[in-house]
């Protein structure tokens, strides 16, 4: 059973997309009942899943794995099964598995999508099987990469998320959808372009490094990587290539500004996919490919990275500040929020990986929530200019609750969801240079979260801006929505009822019961994983030491134990290697690098025998794991 | 100590008013609508009676171990751990020695932050002080409520929040490490935003809530900057962890601790501190505040909320004391925003304002407090202040109640006749606020100067400056309302308040008489001596009065330790004659002869200028950080739009170039293929030859 759920939860959706083509006549509330019904059905099977993994736990590695030969003329029986020795051959096939860290992404995703179809009920009237269509088809993608463990299926599914969303965006979106949706698909294809180089010189830089065949198998190519296949300038190109991609999804300051324009264009549920799943494949790339596989150049750019990161958060959040359009401000709180995450992940520390997974999980569940509220106002005003609304609370309390709740985790209020990130993120970036989790010193350090901590200030500041903008103050309500809607009790208050009841029935309404029932959920889980985050944080920190900073740490530990010799000593006998060979290799390999790279770069190398008194903490580990080969 | 019985106790404490604020705002506005109170009385009361149980649990089994001074944090404090919240990231490696094998990974315990209480005197009087003052006035809200509550579905919520508000500061008291000390202090930011801006529909409600929040943040940015300081030095937040190392005087790694390092650490927290507590340069949101109801001002914005910084200082007395220059600016920021906060105090016109001032100032004194390493002075104060305070903000509320939401003391006067029970209980308020001799503010103010002028007299003088003024404007503000002419505004009725409002007016009057003797001389000074084991080893040890500490200091007076009479009473005289001569003065001035204060103010126009708009911070920090910042952001925006686009923009357009360049080669024209053609085998030959 365990083999097949995960391809179970990832072609649920694309079920339902079958299903949805047979579904007769214009018959909008079957077609909406398929879509939600089909999302729902992955939702279930994401649960079993998770169920099942935990039921397994694995201590390390992946869960749930499962294993089909897809390309013909591939790898031999050999390679299929992880061994080696099998030469030539491409090693590409249809790998699924999950750790501690994707198995919530994925969760997310079955969450939020199920919502995000059941908030276009009323949203989206035209072109609706379409529509649902494409949101299932979306779904299947981002499924897909959170489980996919090999190379060419992660970048397949990476890609075919772009297609659905161009056309969410082009079709239903708002006035300015088709410049939003042409510039949201030719900067992230741009970037994934360049990241598919990047996935195809990897293949083949394992395979010139012994791998056996030309392979894709990201377990492969983390073994090799724990090897040493991959000497530093290598990796550095390839972290580039990565990063181009990944960087722009996340988006990482200066390659945002596709996103405040898509998320504003698109319709509710669109933006809240992007913000929820879609930004996270950045983060997710980053963390599950060039971190485990290219230890040394992610350390190597974590500075210019976590700089460029930390400019984006104070520097998206000055600009959310002085948005007009309260969907835009809450776009450009985005990048701000994704800021952290980059800086956690880039602190190379247990504390700031586990804040860092946790944080896209919080985001995606907050601003989320916050893009759903948005369209429920959307919905009933037709407008999301702050001057043209104001003392909301009056009108729809409950509307408020959420919309408070849901900024109050976004900005980290302690007890929600999103302050055990955003603090896990900074203890992270201020102890990185510290050796307290037995990892390596990373590259950032306290003045690097003293920085960023501005942004939680400034996130205060512009989401409370926001709240009281639309909430608080004297009532404003555009002329022509207004309104009674359903709200007797609210009738007693004051000005109500100028203007008429809008034609769709909302009017100026507070919430109805199916938007309650989409919100409510989230808003509990919020206040779960704040109260309550440690099986979540457990597992996540289980994997990060497993699949993501093992490797660097062994690497690390080589270099401690053989210092001036470095990184050569290792790893040949686990390919059959002469020993010479190798490290001829290695040492133009090295060459190569301090032309390609920073300045990082040159001292990382020459740090081999260096920053001894740091490592203290360290060598303790490094004993007992025997450093030799 | 019983930790089964405390444990059970603390969780009382935060689950019954949590829970009362679930059901408020859950069925309130349904179901219970008018009876809410019942519910937040119940859950509050559950939390004091809780409480209260825990204070003597605690004080029954301290008294006996007061003297033993070794090992004072085993002994005085208990810590209870609850549950694993958040991991550190760390591996709990040092109980197995070594390193891990790679098998071994994620097998280990992971160190956690834990949800954890930490129970000793201090967090007892200040849990018992926050849930016997909230009950009291949440059956004073009952009344005060229906009346100024909102026009929709204001009682409800307003219960919900006051409840919630006292499970966020009781989670900040009980906390056992600095994380759920951050927990609390930012819920209870919270809930101060929420009473804030209760009146939302009013648009200076809603900025103040939102100025409040945000200066707020300001300090807790700099609060969670400490917090990871503290991480770094010394791997753990735990209270009594740190504090076994500030002790011992190693950091995580062993070696000894800077004191550069601390003074950073402690600053850092100062910060936080100057912001919950109102501090310069932090404080302009405390007037505003009282945009709230009433009760909330003297829940939240008086008694409890805005003590969080003195509570916090007293509890990291560890770190403080390790820092002269931190006890200095404690001290010295504490002293000035006294002096300040009461200037501008004597010439406001809304009677809540000149409270906040008032309370602004009074907060001054117990970090002055603090800064003279007399923590158990300042909890002192803190603890009678929150009773007169109380009393005199629900007076003021009283009067708003009766004068129909109008609080100018210009617009009234002579409201003893209408108002005898209101205006008694705030004389009595006043009388304790302004130092009258053998009120409890007399006693516990008295002792924080006293400290004061013997560690640093000249912000010692200011304290005894602002204790004159302090008793001048109190009186001046009990003149302008309750004597002269009875005249009240257009319209209005006045009516005493209702037996809910005044009964826990009275209880409070009766805390401000006498509360104050729990720490005199006479009496044994059974709150010092209960809090002592707290301080002992820091503030105690470290101040002037500790054993070692005399030489050049003298003839001090220390805590238990007698001088000549002089010594001991000669201050007690000063102020308290100071007290009742500048009540009498401002008898003269306001009662007797007005004209004097029409002339004081036709002659210094300007100052009174100045005081009148509060020396301009508001619109200095307007102009000087708040525009500056949006202007930056403006431009931010613009940058993005233009600039940074522009230059994608730019980089996107060389492959369009590319196209266009590229497009010339496909005309389709023979000849340019064949040239094409024979250029290339040209140089790919000439590469090959010559390689």
């Amino acid at each position: 059973m365990s083999s097949w759920i995960l391809t179970l939860v990832i072609f649920a959706p694309l079920a339902g997309v079958g299903a949805l083509a047979m579904v007769r006549g214009d018959n909008k509330r079957a077609i909406e009942r398929v879509a939600l019904g089909a999302s729902l059905a992955a939702l279930v099977l994401a649960v079993g899943a998770a169920l099942l993994f935990f039921r397994d736990a694995p201590q390390s590695g992946f869960g749930l794995k499962a294993t089909y030969a897809w390309l013909e003329g591939g790898a031999s029986e050999d390679a299929l099964s992880g061994g080696r020795g099998s030469i030539g051959g491409v090693d590409v096939a249809y790998r699924v598995g999950v750790d501690g860290i994707s198995i919530w992404l994925l969760l997310l995703t079955a969450f939020l999508t199920p919502l995000a179809i059941a908030s276009s009920f009323s949203a989206i009237q035209e072109r609706v099987r379409e529509y649902y269509i494409l949101m299932l088809l979306l779904e299947t993608a981002m499924l897909g990469v959170f489980c996919a463990l090999d190379l060419l299926l992660f970048y397949i599914f990476f890609e075919f998320t772009l297609v659905p969303l161009f056309f969410l965006i082009g079709i239903w979106g708002g006035s300015e959808r088709r410049r939003a949706s042409v510039k949201f698909f030719l900067y992230t294809l741009a970037g994934s372009m360049i990241t598919f180089a990047g996935v195809l010189y990897t293949a083949y830089y394992a395979y010139r490094s012994g791998a056996g065949a030309f392979t894709l198998n990201l377990e492969e190519l983390m073994r090799l990587s724990r090897a040493g296949a991959f000497p530093v300038g290598v990796q550095g190109w390839i972290f580039l290539s990565f990063a181009a991609g990944f960087a722009i999804k996340v988006p990482l300051f200066p390659l945002h500004t596709w996103l405040p324009l898509a998320h504003t264009e698109a319709p509710t549920a669109g933006s809240v996919i992007l913000a929820g799943v879609l930004l996270k494949l950045g983060t997710y790339g980053f963390c599950r490919l060039s971190l485990p596989l290219l230890p040394e150049a992610s350390r190597a750019f974590a500075p210019a990275l976590a700089v460029l990161a930390i400019i984006g958060i104070v520097y998206t959040a000055l600009a959310a500040w002085v948005q007009t359009d309260v969907k835009k401000l809450v776009a450009y709180s985005s990048v701000s929020h994704l800021g952290f995450c980059m800086l956690g992940l880039f602190s190379m520390k247990l504390a700031g990986m586990n804040g860092a997974v946790m944080y896209m999980i919080n985001h995606g569940l907050s601003t989320g929530a916050l893009f759903l509220v948005i369209g429920c106002l959307y919905e009933r005003y037709h407008t999301r200019e702050f001057a043209k609304l104001g003392g909301l609370a009056r009108r729809m309390p409950v509307m408020a609750f959420f919309l408070i709740v849901f900024t109050l985790s976004s900005i980290g209020l302690p007890g929600l969801n999103g302050f055990i990130g955003e603090f896990l993120v900074l203890l992270g970036t201020a102890t990185s240079g510290s050796t307290m989790d037995g990892l390596a010193p990373g590259p950032l350090g306290f003045s690097y979260a003293a920085v960023a901590a501005t942004g939680i200030i400034l996130g205060a500041v512009y989401m409370l801006y926001m709240c009281g903008r639309v909430l608080f103050g004297p009532l404003v309500e555009p002329v022509q929505a207004g309104g009674v809607g359903h709200g007797e009790r609210d009738e007693h208050g004051g000005s109500s009822g100028h203007g008429e009841p809008h034609d769709d029935g909302h009017g100026g309404g507070d919430l109805t019961r199916r938007e309650v029932a989409i919100l409510a959920p989230i808003a509990a889980i919020c206040l779960l994983l704040g109260v309550y985050p440690k099986p979540m944080l457990t597992s996540i920190q289980a994997a990060a030491e497993a699949n993501i900073f093992s490797v660097d740490d062994r690497r690390q530990a080589e270099v401690e134990a053989a210092p001036g010799g470095g990184r050569a000593a290792q790893g040949n006998a686990e390919f059959g290697m002469p020993n010479a060979e190798l490290t001829c290799r290695r040492v133009e390999d090295s060459r190569e690098a301090v032309v390609f790279l920073t300045p990082h770069f040159a001292r990382l190398l020459s740090s081999s025998d260096g920053g001894g008194d740091l490592r203290v903490g360290r060598t303790a580990r490094v004993a007992s794991t025997g450093g030799d080969p | 100590m019983d930790l089964g019985l405390l444990k059970i106790l603390g969780i009382v404490i935060l689950l019954a008013p949590l829970g009362a604020a679930g059901v408020c705002g859950a069925l309130g506005p349904r179901r219970l609508r008018d009876r809410t109170h019942w519910v937040s009385i119940l859950g509050v009361g559950s939390a004091a009676v809780a409480a209260l149980v825990l204070l003597t649990h605690v004080a029954s089994r301290g008294s006996g171990e007061v003297s033993t001074h070794e090992g004072a944090h085993a002994a005085v404090g208990a810590t209870i751990p609850i549950y694993d919240w958040i991991p550190t990231g760390v591996v709990g490696r040092d109980a197995s020695g070594g390193g891990i094998t790679d098998e071994q990974v994620g097998t280990f315990p992971h160190r956690w932050f834990r949800v954890e209480f930490l129970v000793d005197p201090l967090t007892a009087i200040m849990l018992a002080t926050v849930t016997c003052i909230a009950l009291l006035i949440v059956v004073y809200s009952r009344d005060y409520m229906r009346h100024h509550g909102h026009a929709e579905r204001g009682y409800e919520r307003f219960f919900a929040y006051l409840a919630l508000f006292v499970f966020s500061m009781c989670a900040l008291v009980l906390g056992g490490n600095f994380l759920l000390l951050y927990l609390g202090w930012e819920a209870v930011g919270l809930c101060s935003y929420l009473l804030i801006g209760f009146y939302y529909g009013k648009p200076s409600a809603a900025a103040a809530a939102k100025k409040a929040f945000l200066v707020n943040r300001v300090g807790d940015f700099g609060f969670g900057l400490g917090i990871l300081l503290i991480y770094l030095t010394f791997g753990t937040l735990s209270y009594p962890d740190v504090f076994d190392m500030l002790a011992r005087n190693v950091d995580a790694a062993g070696t000894a601790l800077e004191t550069s390092k601390l003074t950073t650490i402690a600053l850092l927290l100062f910060c936080g501190a100057a912001g919950k507590s109102a501090q310069i340069p932090l404080y302009v949101w405390l007037p505003d505040a009282m945009e709230g109801p009433s009760p909330v001002s003297a829940l939240i914005h008086a008694a409890t909320m805005v003590t969080a910084g003195v509570y916090m200082i007293a509890r990291c007395g560890a770190i403080f004391v390790h820092s002269e220059t931190a006890m200095l600016v404690v001290a010295a920021a504490g002293a000035c925003t006294a002096l300040f906060a009461a200037t501008i105090a004597l010439v406001q016109t809304d009677m809540k304002r000149i409270l906040a001032y008032s309370t602004i100032s009074q907060l001054g004194y117990m970090f002055l407090a603090l800064g003279v390493y007399a923590a158990d002075s300042a909890v002192f104060h803190l603890f009678t202040h929150a009773f007169f305070k109380a009393l005199l903000f629900l007076g003021a509320g009283s009067v708003m109640h009766a004068m129909g939401g109008v609080i100018d003391v210009r617009q009234f006067s002579g409201l003893r006749r209408v108002l005898p029970k209101t205006c008694a209980l705030v004389v009595i308020g006043s009388l304790a606020l302004g130092g009258f001799p053998m009120l409890s503010g007399f006693f516990s103010k008295d002792e924080i100067l006293h400290h004061a002028l013997h560690v640093h007299p000249v912000l010692g003088m200011m304290g005894l400056a602002t204790a004159v003024l302090t008793a001048f404007y109190t009186f001046r503000m009990v003149f302008l309302a309750f004597s002269g002419p009875q005249r009240v505004p257009e319209g209005v009725h006045p009516h005493e308040s209702g037996g809910w409002m005044i009964a826990p007016m009275s209880v409070l009057a009766v805390g401000a008489v006498v509360v104050g003797y729990l720490g005199v001389g006479f009496t044994g000074k059974p709150f010092h001596t209960f809090l002592e084991p707290v301080i002992a080893h820091t503030f105690l040890a470290a101040g002037p009065n500790a054993a070692g500490a005399h030489g050049a200091a003298g003839e001090v007076v220390g805590h238990a330790a007698s001088g000549g009479f002089l010594a001991e009473y000669g201050l007690m005289i000063l102020s308290g004659g100071l007290s009742v001569l500048a009540i009498l003065a401002a008898y003269v001035v306001y009662a007797r002869a007005p004209w004097m204060a029409a002339t004081a103010r036709a002659t210094f126009p300007r100052a009174h200028d100045v005081l009148w708009n509060k020396y301009r911070v508001d619109e200095a920090y307007d102009r000087v950080i708040v525009q500056p910042l949006r202007a930056l952001g403006r431009v931010c925006f613009y940058l993005d739009e233009y600039l940074v686009d522009g230059i994608i923009w730019v980089i996107s357009f060389v492959p369009q170039a590319l196209g266009y360049g590229a497009r010339g080669v496909q005309r389709g024209a023979l000849q340019g293929y064949g040239l094409a053609m024979g250029v290339g085998l040209a140089i790919v030959v000439t590469v090959v030859l010559t390689w």
